[in-house]
């Protein structure tokens, strides 16, 4: 294996400690909320049994749990590989933390003081009507709580785009423009992070502030309950941001395989023309996908629904083509490369996110979506880039920061590494079965004829929490160590 | 439907896995080739050729498109957490439209087959009509389920029609 050079070590990059920091707070969080998908799952599948009105709270706390340490781990790993090529301000991550914690405090007392649970999609007008199950003013402190991390993420990102346009000469020049659409040399280009950075960085900023501006209108919607808002308008407005949110999360944590595999094999990972052309693609592609969340929302004008069908395909080709393709020829190329536990998770976090796009391109064809959206599908497929896509990532990143030369992917680290992989793919596997015999998701108590699936995925998520349990309790002993 | 589209994904992601593993096993076996550039520009005008006709073959005839003389039209309200439907029994082989709307939070208006397999749904968006043309092939009880997460009981928004044998 090729050892790290000096300048990438760990300790020279400012705030890797808060960066350490915050990766033992996601793990610690992903741990939590697969927990309690666990028991969920076993509500399901009727081995245990919780009143719905726990059971939807806990939903509540696991989506927005977990969309959340997606987007905190992912933005850790954005600023750190950042830090490595400009200057960030260490006070925006500290404010960026602390907005954050701010933000879980308040979304967990709304949901287990106040009773919220109106999913953590917060759905107008779902939050001010509950049916006698939630006050207004639980879901004001949630919608606050999402404000407040919304507003941390704002920092983050201004502080990450301020830096990387004045060192790259602008918006264009960070996204590598000279030489996806001009003259530029590819040896002149920035490097995959920084343009990945950007990119990223613009998306999620642009998805947070109408994500903000919905979350306002619901807030005042709480306070003076004359003021509405048309309902449809505000569906575009939420999914906009939490399709932008999500993907934005997963675009931050390839920054790691961008960073961090080269090492591994030995040869740089650079932008090449292709490269830059995908990301502006990417960039433009998560902007334009999002109608394809309101497929079945009939009064939607056709165009936005074709376009969301239509967009939502093209959106894999920079994903498998360049991304995927790319970290294949690197493999296959690689000399002397021995597999760890942090090279191993990367990677099945790009092939994870890699498979988990082709239930989710499915899903977003108007046919099938008819008859598959809000079934188990659409978990079977989130679920696929996330367990084995982006919490994969989060996890290669944490076993990277407290790697040790020359280790192998052997004993406990092997074994947690297939025990992690074939729960994840086994639990993923139970949704995709339960949508396709048109199992509705988000349901407290499921039928008999449903129950195997939900009891063969409780197995499966045991293995998944058994796989996360160790490398969390090994990063969490490595730290101790130093 | 549902069981192809199942298939069809497992063995795509089947795969994507395979092209993983198999690289994982390869690796150093390879040298720098000038072939791989071509393989992937290959590869991506596959992908797009597939797109663009996968794109027009399932947008046209527009999936969504309404009966210009429907047999039947059934009014559904949705409310927390009940359906009522102003008709029990909708017509065999003959194009039926549904108008469902809302009495508060959105509702998912999702129609299964006697068989538990869902034909078609609608999002039942406050302050709009929400229209969805169906025709059905077979005659029997059809359950309608709420497909958009309403609240406490939002499982328990269940009810039934019948569509009439001929």
């Amino acid at each position: 294996m090729t050892t790290m050079t000096e300048t990438h070590a760990p300790a020279a990059i400012p705030q890797a400690g808060a960066v350490k920091l915050t990766m033992l707070l996601g793990g610690v969080v992903f741990l939590l909320m697969m927990i309690f998908g666990l028991l969920m799952r076993s509500t399901q599948g009727g081995l245990i049994e919780i009143d719905p009105a726990l059971f939807y709270q806990i939903l509540t706390a696991h989506g927005a749990g977990m969309v959340g340490t997606a987007g905190l781990t992912g933005a850790a790993i954005l600023w750190y590989f950042t830090g490595r090529h400009v200057p960030l301000l260490p006070g925006v991550y500290w404010a960026f933390l602390g907005l954050f914690l701010l933000g879980v405090v308040l979304i967990l007392g709304a949901i287990f003081l106040g009773g919220y649970a109106g999913a953590w999609t917060f759905l107008y007008p779902l939050p001010a009507m509950s049916g006698g199950q939630w006050g207004p003013g639980a879901s004001i402190a949630f919608l606050l709580g999402y404000t407040s991390i919304g507003v941390g993420f704002l920092l983050l990102h201004l502080e990450v785009m301020r830096k990387l346009i004045g060192a790259y000469g602008g918006i264009g020049g960070a996204l590598a423009w000279p030489v996806a659409f001009g003259n530029g040399r590819a040896e002149d280009a920035p490097p995959p992070a920084v343009v990945a950075s950007m990119a990223s960085s613009i998306f999620n900023t642009l998805g947070i502030v109408v994500g903000a501006a919905v979350l306002v209108a619901s807030i005042v919607n709480l306070a003076v309950p004359g003021f509405a808002v048309d309902a449809l308008l505000a569906k575009n407005m939420i999914f906009f941001f939490g399709h932008v949110f999500i993907n934005a999360s997963i675009y931050m944590a390839v920054i790691a395989v961008y960073e961090i595999v080269p090492d591994y094999i030995g040869k740089p990972w650079k932008t090449t023309r292709l490269f830059a052309i995908a990301w502006t693609v990417v960039l433009f592609f998560v902007l334009a996908v999002y109608p394809h969340h309101l497929l079945q929302d009939l009064p939607m004008p056709a165009w936005a629904m074709a376009m969301g069908q239509i967009v939502s395909y093209f959106s894999g080709i920079p994903l498998i083509a360049v991304t995927a393709f790319s970290l294949l020829v690197y493999l296959r190329q690689a000399k002397g490369l021995r597999w760890d536990l942090a090279s191993a998770l990367l990677v099945l976090g790009v092939a994870g996110w890699t498979a988990g796009s082709v239930p989710a391109i499915l899903d977003g064809m108007i046919v099938v979506n008819k008859v598959m959206h809000n079934t188990q599908w659409v978990p079977g497929h989130f679920h696929t880039y996330l367990i084995l896509g982006e919490v994969a990532m989060a996890f290669g990143f944490m076993t990277w920061l407290t790697r040790r030369e020359g280790e192998a992917l052997t004993g406990l680290n092997r074994a947690a590494f297939w025990v992690y992989a074939a729960g994840g793919a086994g639990f993923v596997l139970m949704f995709l079965v339960s949508g396709a015999l048109s199992v509705p998701r988000r349901w407290a108590v499921h039928l008999p004829e449903w129950h195997l699936q939900a009891q063969l995925a409780s197995a499966f998520a045991a293995l998944v929490i058994l796989g996360v349990t160790v490398f969390v309790l090994r990063y969490l002993a490595r730290l101790g160590r130093g | 439907m549902q069981m192809t589209v199942l298939a069809l994904s497992l063995a795509v992601m089947a795969a994507i896995v395979w092209a993983f593993i198999a690289a994982a096993h390869a690796a150093g076996s390879a040298e720098v080739s000038a072939g791989v550039e071509s393989r992937r520009m290959k590869l991506i005008v596959a992908l797009a050729v597939i797109g663009v006709v996968v794109s027009v073959v399932s947008l046209r005839p527009w999936p969504h498109a309404a009966s210009a003389a429907p047999a039947a039209v059934v009014n559904v309200s949705g409310g927390q957490w009940y359906w009522e439907i102003d008709s029990q029994s909708v017509p065999l082989g003959q194009p039926v439209a549904f108008n469902a709307q809302t009495a508060d939070v959105t509702h998912g208006f999702g129609v299964m087959d006697p068989g538990g397999r869902i034909l078609f749904q609608v999002q039942v968006i406050p302050g709009y009509v929400n229209r969805v043309d169906y025709t059905f092939d077979a005659p029997g009880a059809y359950r309608v389920v709420c497909l958009e997460y309403c609240g406490l009981a939002h499982h328990d928004m269940i009810t039934e029609f019948t569509v009439a044998a001929e």
